[in-house]
């Protein structure tokens, strides 16, 4: 039980609402879990740490005034160099997914659950993702939005190929989007659990007379493979929040700047 | 780890495991996606009408404080380099002047020398002349002078001699 690396992801209900049938997902239970509280965890963090950098901004700013603006210029620049002039404008929503997706990666590492482990959390972004791109191609170019799977300069021969490529890699997107971001933190955190569940083995192994001398430098290098993991972890939560906004804003761009830069 | 053991929570596990990944427990989905939209969009808010707003007040601020430091500091600037060059200007017409009034001075000096010098020589000329003349008039006396002797002591020879003053013979 205590070295079942599944476990850790297994939504448990805190206040239980009933449920509901819901017409694409079918019987829905509602309810205020683990997920949930996880998400408000993050949230609130969030909704704090931005609230103390703007409270009482400066023009010469101090340390966390420095990390609010560094988060918000890395944004800031990345949209405004991948989608450029309209950067801007998009920002906002690039941003949010960014700073949501980051608080529940971080504090997946700090608590014992972390909603982006989720994949119906990670779908979530990736359909608002993906919906936004939808309805700016369509409201900004009308039809003129499937031009996005016709790419200029192509040979006529071979454009019922690319269109077809095109189409399909755009109909991926969603999900690659999602099962990237799943995927990542899913696997690291299975592989902490397995690994902190080795140290708990060979120890009580060890300590129950078995394995001999073998026991107790097996858990060390465990225990230190689950320090190394960690620190491993604290890059990829980032890397993962930073490559889904890095993909928001190019997928963002497509339609944006779409027959231009393209 | 210490709430994995209450019973009711077990039998949830029991039932995951049964259907693999509890991820894929699909009646659980439905919270947690209308949940998360509405944090999204409780986010999205703060960040497009709050936040984003606030931060960017304050980078058009540190540009303009930066522009203006700059600005001010290119002014400061060029009032310095302008006063540093009303400065040499001032020098270098002080240095002119001066070499001016000090060619001027020794000139002047030295026309004053030249006048003194030549009124000296007017004056040592009309005293040498003077002088020369002196001279010429003491020797003319002289002059006369040695002739009266001359006669005079004729004279007192002769009348030793003869006893008797020559007549008619006079120096």
């Amino acid at each position: 039980m205590a070295a079942d690396p599944i476990h850790q992801f297994q939504i448990e209900k805190l206040v239980d609402f009933g449920q509901v049938n819901l017409p694409l997902l079918g019987q829905t239970d509602l309810a205020f879990t683990n997920s949930h509280l996880a998400m408000t965890i993050a949230f609130t963090a969030i909704v704090l740490f931005m609230s103390a950098v703007t409270a009482n901004m400066k023009v010469v700013p101090g340390r966390l005034q420095t990390a609010g603006e560094g988060l918000f210029g890395l944004i800031d620049n990345l949209a405004e160099s991948i989608i450029g002039h309209d950067g801007k404008k998009y920002f906002p929503f690039v941003f949010t997914v960014f700073m949501l997706i980051l608080g529940m990666n971080v504090l997946g590492l700090l608590l014992t659950f972390t909603a982006t482990t989720q994949l119906a959390v990670t779908g979530t972004f990736a359909a608002l993702t993906i919906g936004l791109v939808l309805i700016i191609g369509f409201a900004k170019h009308g039809l003129g939005f499937f031009k996005l799977f016709v790419p200029s300069g192509v040979p006529i021969v071979l454009l019922p190929v690319i269109i077809v490529i095109e189409f399909v890699s755009f109909l991926l997107r969603p999900v690659t989007l999602a099962l990237r971001l799943f995927g990542n933190m899913l696997g690291g955190h299975v592989a902490l659990k397995v690994f902190a569940g080795f140290v708990i083995a060979l120890g009580s192994m060890d300590a129950a007379g078995g394995l001999g001398l073998l026991g107790i430098p097996g858990a060390a290098l465990s225990l230190s493979m689950v320090v190394a993991l960690t620190a491993l972890e604290c890059l990829v939560a980032f890397l993962q929040a930073f490559v889904f906004a890095v993909l928001t804003c190019i997928y963002l761009n497509d339609v944006v700047n779409l027959g231009h830069g393209h | 780890m210490a709430e994995e053991t209450t019973p009711a929570q077990t039998e949830g596990t029991t039932e995951a495991h049964s259907a693999g990944l509890p991820q894929f427990q699909i009646q659980h989905w439905g919270g947690q996606i209308g949940y998360l939209l509405i944090l999204f969009a409780i986010l999205y808010v703060l960040v497009s009408k709050v936040y984003a707003p606030k931060i960017r007040r304050i980078f058009d601020e540190r540009a303009e404080a930066i522009t203006g430091a700059l600005a001010s500091a290119k002014q400061v600037q060029a009032e310095a380099a302008a006063q540093s060059a009303a400065a040499e200007k001032a020098l270098s017409d002080a240095r002119a002047q001066a070499t001016a009034t000090a060619a001027d001075a020794k000139s002047k000096a030295a026309a004053e020398t030249r006048e003194r010098q030549a009124a000296l020589e007017a004056e040592l000329g009309a005293k040498l002349g003077e002088a020369e003349q002196r001279i010429r008039t003491a020797r003319d006396a002289a002059m006369l002078n040695v002739q009266s002797i001359a006669t005079e002591t004729a004279q007192a020879i002769v009348k030793k001699l003869t006893g008797a003053a020559p007549a008619g013979v006079k120096g």
